[in-house]
């Protein structure tokens, strides 16, 4: 009866159940992982670059999920994230010697500290993180549209704080010699890991009380569910997960400016995350892997492709458009995007005969809006059980 | 006393031009729950005319003219193609689709003009300063002045002496009763793109003339200030617009002149922070979300 892999809204009770929760994600990225092998392997490389960014994009767009999936709050600062983990990072990554010529004025501890690939990713993470702390005591008290404005006000101010910061980041100019250490092996083992990590969250109680705020705050508060910490800690986790990416961007790129960071740079992510469906991690790796396809054969058509005698060559910048165009399309006519709230689970039970889904709670079909539907009785029913005392 | 008149007068002239930036964000917002982010691409199109039509050699109030209402057209046209599918839509799909318009905005922008900056001509007259009681008064400063008055003016009559505005005010409060009363949504609407193009029409030319130069980019800057302007002052009423618009020009005349010159070029962030913190103590913005239009 039960299928091995199958899409569901929520999770089966128990650990179990969790373990159920956390193969679904994690094969898809492995999957994707594997492909990405295999597509550097045929090519020999030659597009490494590409496939670098698509796994950096993954990473990213996981990250935005973790907040705007489960709170409901659609975030435009997470380029600050961005921003955050790329410069942390970044600016340890300079060989010693060209720190010094390039940044005279660091302080000493920032001048003369090397680290290895895994600390500047961690690195980065924990700055984002400690940023989305700061800003999102303040931000995240605030819902709805204001809330999604405050977040560009996020992005405004870190790129101020960035440009003005001369001493630490050479200010509007770029920043350049960061040693390029990232590799397939780091973008794709931090995109497994943080996957996993966001199925965590997303299957623990604070995943459960962030959503329970998104859906019905009142209700929620009155289960004694905080508003506050509820979309912190994901608002927290997700800036970690986006500080990752920045820190593998900027050991991708070598050399970015704060401009690098702004607001197109939130397009890609956001039409990813959207196009996925904002309500599953699967969606944004789905969403990731789908557009990231579509801009490298746009780019390419850009370029000009040979159609047998015909050579077509699409104006500069259709990729925009199309993005743009397709963006509205999906709001109007699917905003829950491709998977909407359902979450690819692996039953690892169900290939003895033994498996059944022990949850009785009911699936619910989609509806309509972009954060995604109500949750269930259930899950609402499982707040109570777990508030605190 | 004669510096304090200065900024102040400074406060009113950048506050000005905020507050008429909101006000047509904010006429849209107040029936449709839109925030619009392609706002922005209305004045970097406007201004885009402007130079065709400068360079057509037409007088400038005829430009103007041209942009106001080439610029309601653009209004109209997108809100009736892209935005109105959406009437009822949650206002966060509503916020992320006009994400998209503003895409695509720009690219036709760029397609059209190319991604090089353009120079926008203005008579001479515009810029030039009439020194009074010790007041530095530019002229362009007077105009973005004298022009909001008037659009505030105009737009006061429209909305509570005639009864169109009536209809306006009736769809934005309550939606349902008004349609059963036989206001006819799509006409709202559309009227109230209409006005909100035409006055970024203006703005376009306003700012963009103050600013000299307009790219297909250009737009971020403009559409980040009006929406501050607005959910400062409060979402979906004119007051808040105004108050918002001249509140946040207060904030960034007097932070400027006070500020140590080292860090002047903070001003940006401490704005923003200020904002949000104001925020948090009125959610609703200062003058509230419940006032009416």
């Amino acid at each position: 009866m039960n299928a091995v892999v199958a899409l569901h809204r929520d999770r089966p009770a128990g650990a179990a159940g969790l373990l159920v929760g956390l193969l679904g994600p994690l094969l898809l990225a492995a999957l994707i992982t594997g492909l990405a092998e295999l597509v550097q392997t045929m090519t020999q490389g030659t597009i490494s670059d590409i496939v670098l960014v698509f796994g950096i994009n993954a990473i990213m767009v996981v990250g935005f999920q973790a907040f705007v999936g489960n709170t409901g709050i659609v975030s435009f600062g997470h380029v600050a994230f961005m921003a955050l983990g790329a410069y942390a990072a970044g600016i340890l990554s300079v060989p010693i010697t060209l720190r010094a010529i390039e940044l005279p004025a660091l302080p000493a501890v920032l001048a003369q500290t090397e680290l290895d690939v895994p600390l500047t990713l961690l690195l980065g993470g924990t700055a984002a993180a400690l940023g989305a702390l700061v800003a999102g005591i303040a931000i995240l008290r605030l819902s709805g549209a204001a809330a999604s404005i405050a977040t560009l006000g996020l992005l405004v101010i870190v790129n101020n704080l960035l440009v003005q910061a001369h001493s630490i980041t050479r200010g509007p100019q770029s920043l350049y010699g960061v040693a390029q250490s990232t590799t397939d092996g780091w973008v794709f083992g931090s995109l497994i890991v943080v996957v996993a990590l966001s199925a965590l969250l997303k299957w623990s109680s604070w995943g459960l009380r962030a959503r329970a705020i998104r859906d019905d705050p009142v209700a929620a508060e009155a289960s004694g569910v905080r508003r506050l910490p509820a979309r912190l800690i994901p608002f927290m986790f997700s800036a970690f997960v986006t500080g990752v990416g920045g820190a593998l961007y900027a050991q991708d790129l070598t050399a970015f400016s704060p401009d690098s960071f702004f607001v197109p740079q939130i397009v890609g992510v956001l039409v990813m995350a959207i196009i996925g469906g904002l309500g599953s991690i699967s969606g944004a790796l789905v969403g990731a892997s789908a557009i990231s396809i579509l801009t490298e054969m746009l780019r390419r058509l850009e370029s000009g492709v040979g159609l047998g005698p015909l050579n077509v060559q699409a104006p500069t910048g259709i990729s925009e458009l199309i993005l743009g165009l397709l963006l509205i399309a999906t709001l109007r006519w699917r905003p829950e995007g491709i998977l909407g709230p359902l979450e690819l689970e692996v039953d690892p039970r169900a290939l003895f005969g033994a498996g059944s889904r022990t949850s009785a709670r009911p699936e619910q079909p989609a509806t309509g809006d972009v954060t995604s539907a109500p949750a269930t009785a259930a899950e609402r029913d499982d707040v109570r059980s777990r508030r605190e005392p | 006393m004669i510096l304090i008149l200065q900024r102040i007068l400074d406060a009113l002239s950048v506050g000005s031009t905020y507050a008429l930036l909101a006000l047509g964000l904010t006429l849209v917002y107040s029936v449709m729950n839109l925030i619009n982010f392609a706002y922005g691409m209305m004045l970097v199109w406007s201004a885009f005319i402007a130079i065709v039509l400068v360079n057509a050699s037409l007088p400038a109030p005829f430009v103007v003219l041209g942009c106001i209402l080439s610029s309601a057209l653009l209004s109209v046209g997108v809100g009736r193609v892209a935005f109105q599918p959406f009437l009822t839509a949650p206002p966060v799909t509503l916020l992320i689709t006009s994400f998209g318009v503003e895409l695509v905005l720009q690219y036709a922008a760029i397609f059209v003009f190319g991604e090089n900056p353009r120079i926008l001509q203005v008579p001479a007259v515009f810029s030039e300063v009439i020194h009074a009681a010790g007041l530095r008064l530019p002229i362009s400063e007077l105009t973005t002045i004298v022009a909001a008055l008037l659009v505030f003016g105009l737009l006061y009559i429209v909305l509570n002496r005639t009864r169109f505005g009536l209809q306006i005010r009736a769809a934005a409060e309550l939606p349902d009763i008004a349609r059963l009363m036989g206001v006819s949504p799509t006409v709202v609407l559309m009227a109230v793109f209409a006005i909100s193009g035409a006055i970024a029409g203006l703005v376009g030319v306003l700012w963009f003339a103050q600013v000299g130069a307009v790219t297909p980019r250009s737009d971020i800057d403009p559409t980040f200030k009006a929406f501050i302007a607005i959910v400062l002052g409060g979402l979906g009423n004119v007051r808040g617009a105004i108050v918002g618009g001249l509140v946040l020009g207060a904030l960034e005349v007097f932070l400027n002149a006070a500020l140590p010159s080292g860090a002047i070029g903070y001003t940006d962030a401490i704005v923003f922070a200020a904002v949000i913190a104001i925020l948090l103590f009125r959610p609703a913005g200062l003058v509230g979300v419940s006032a009416g239009l």
